[in-house]
């Protein structure tokens, strides 16, 4: 791989420990994936935030890294979201050690210089830039959504690659940054009987197919173009959950290896996720809920009570901005419980319930409450979630 | 180029193989060779704190890591295995090198972040390694150098 001369002089250690080790990342990555050279992004979204996720040996990471002189980051920089409400986790069956790590990790991350705000949504919270800009994500869900709906360039990076992004202002020119590398590799073609998929169930279930039955990018053949924000959301998240794919289209690209897309497949990923008839607590908001969600959620309560425990996971930013518009007062109204800058698979939360099942509309968040916490999940959509749990 | 070669002629059993500069070292290195043709999973399956290969059922199972060359296929399991070859060299119990089959995202982040030189060798099998005792690896060329002879030799660092 080609560096600049700066870039050598970075690897060799004359511009400081920091950078040594960040460009050392990039070029290891680099010749793994016989790229070229390094190119420079304009965000860095960093994901490794959540200490149950992390643990001990990515906090100390963290720490010893931010401790160094002169560590700082070059490009914007959000990261994902923790494990907890860091205003209220006590009030949240949050232990107090595990708040102690997971504010000894938020502090790392600032000290290094984050945008103020924890979300696996960043798209949703800070200003998007111009289409065809490359960025540096982790997050497979966001890092998905940023190249098929927002039309951005990035890979799918892990928390180490991001990090080294962060700090030097560059990634490595491969795969997705490239745009012959953008074109469809596979397709689903969705041929089901009802006439087309909507809300969040359905697009999971066909982006868990997806992930499940593809490795490249992969076209979609048979769904609109233009669709609400959550149903994007969930094939992003369901497909970056199972599978390695870091983009799909929507086309009708032909000579390519094309996969049906039945009933019958629909009816056996569902019952795969969806292992349970009900559950004992609500889970909206994984990924995180939009202002759209929000607001949609507001006006489905229409002022009534919700019959169980309910807990909505957004970025904080989103919940201020809901606030002010009366969506937060609606929700709270309602019985429901706002967790802010978490995210609603890798938290105590879910363990500290102590309940054996969840009703949530995400495939993505299913998915996690059984390999992460052994909690079963009734999969339902939002407002058959509402019509059925509200007194 | 890829094929091990006899340097020293006929009777000698020294070989030499150029490998595939991942996380590169500029010093020569010159070590003991660790070799298990099963993937490691480094978080759960090496205890940092002893430099222990702790995975149940691994062909390392108790092995120290410490200074060696540690030769195996390529990572698997949790992305945090990455930390976890970090804490290895912070602990001062890591490998002196490590040399991969093919490498992957999570040995190549962990090595890089934790300055620990790793090749790998994608054109050669890693099993030509197995019951080597000693190896050298000369940093300029990526030239491994293996065989009997090399444990009475005392070059390299």
């Amino acid at each position: 791989m080609y560096l600049t001369p700066s870039e050598e002089k970075a690897v060799s250690g004359e511009y400081g420990a920091p950078l040594q080790m960040a460009y050392r990342v990039l070029l290891a990555l680099g010749r793994l994936s016989e790229a070229k050279r390094l190119i420079p992004i304009k965000w860095a979204h960093i994901s490794g935030v959540s200490y149950l996720t992390i643990g001990d040996y990515g906090l100390d990471f963290l720490q010893r890294i931010s401790k160094l002189k002169g560590t700082k980051f070059k490009v914007f920089t959000t990261v994902n979201p923790c494990g907890m409400d860091i205003e209220r986790w006590d009030s949240l069956g949050v232990s107090s050690e595990y708040a102690e790590k997971q504010l000894q990790i938020i502090g790392a991350y600032q000290k290094l210089g984050i945008a103020s705000s924890f979300t696996c949504v960043p798209f949703q919270s800070f200003k998007v830039p111009p289409k065809g800009t490359h960025v540096c994500w982790a997050e497979s869900s966001a890092a998905i959504y940023a190249n098929s709906v927002l039309d951005l360039r990035t890979n799918r990076e892990s928390a180490v690659s991001a990090l080294a992004s962060a700090l030097t202002g560059k990634t490595v020119y491969s795969d997705l940054h490239i745009e012959e590398n953008r074109k469809p590799k596979v397709a689903i073609r969705v041929s089901v009987s009802k006439k087309q998929l909507s809300g969040s169930v359905d697009f999971g279930v066909l982006g868990y197919f997806a992930g499940k039955n593809t490795k490249d990018v992969v076209e979609f053949q048979g769904i609109r173009t233009r669709r609400p924000i959550e149903e994007s959301k969930a094939l992003c998240a369901a497909l970056g959950t199972v599978g390695s794919a870091g983009m799909f289209t929507v086309g009708r690209t032909k000579g390519i290896e094309t996969i049906d897309f039945s009933d019958k497949d629909y009816i056996s990923i569902f019952e795969e996720i969806s292992n349970s008839d009900t559950g004992e607590a609500i889970v909206f908001g994984c990924p995180q809920m939009t202002i759209e969600e929000l607001y949609q959620l507001s006006k489905n309560l229409d002022g009534r009570k919700l019959e169980k425990r309910c807990f909505v996971f957004c970025s904080s930013k989103i919940y201020d901005l809901a606030k002010t518009r009366g969506y937060v007062d609606a929700i709270v109204k309602a019985g429901a419980t706002f967790v802010r800058d978490a995210c609603a698979d890798f938290t105590p939360i879910i363990s500290s319930l102590n309940i054996d099942s969840v009703i949530t509309d995400s495939v993505k968040g299913a998915h996690y409450m059984k390999s992460v916490h052994g909690v079963k999940a009734a999969l339902v959509n939002t407002k058959e979630i509402l019509s059925k749990n509200l007194k | 180029m890829n094929q091990g070669y006899n340097i020293l002629g006929n009777k000698s059993k020294i070989k030499q193989i150029r490998l595939r500069p991942i996380v590169e070292t500029s010093k020569d290195i010159r070590g003991q060779i660790l070799f298990s043709s099963q993937p490691i999973a480094f978080l759960q399956g090496v205890d940092p704190e002893r430099g222990i290969i702790t995975q149940n059922k691994h062909d390392l199972f108790q092995s120290p890591v410490a200074g060696k060359i540690l030769v195996f296929p390529n990572a698997v399991g949790s992305s945090v295995g990455a930390y976890v070859i970090y804490r290895l060299r912070m602990n001062r119990v890591a490998p002196k090198a490590m040399v991969n089959q093919r490498a992957d995202i999570i040995t190549a982040s962990g090595c890089a972040i934790g300055g620990i030189p790793l090749f790998d060798m994608p054109a050669d099998s890693i099993d030509v390694l197995r019951n080597v005792v000693m190896g050298r690896i000369e940093a300029k060329e990526s030239l491994l150098t293996f065989g009997l002879d090399l444990a009475n030799d005392d070059r390299g660092e």
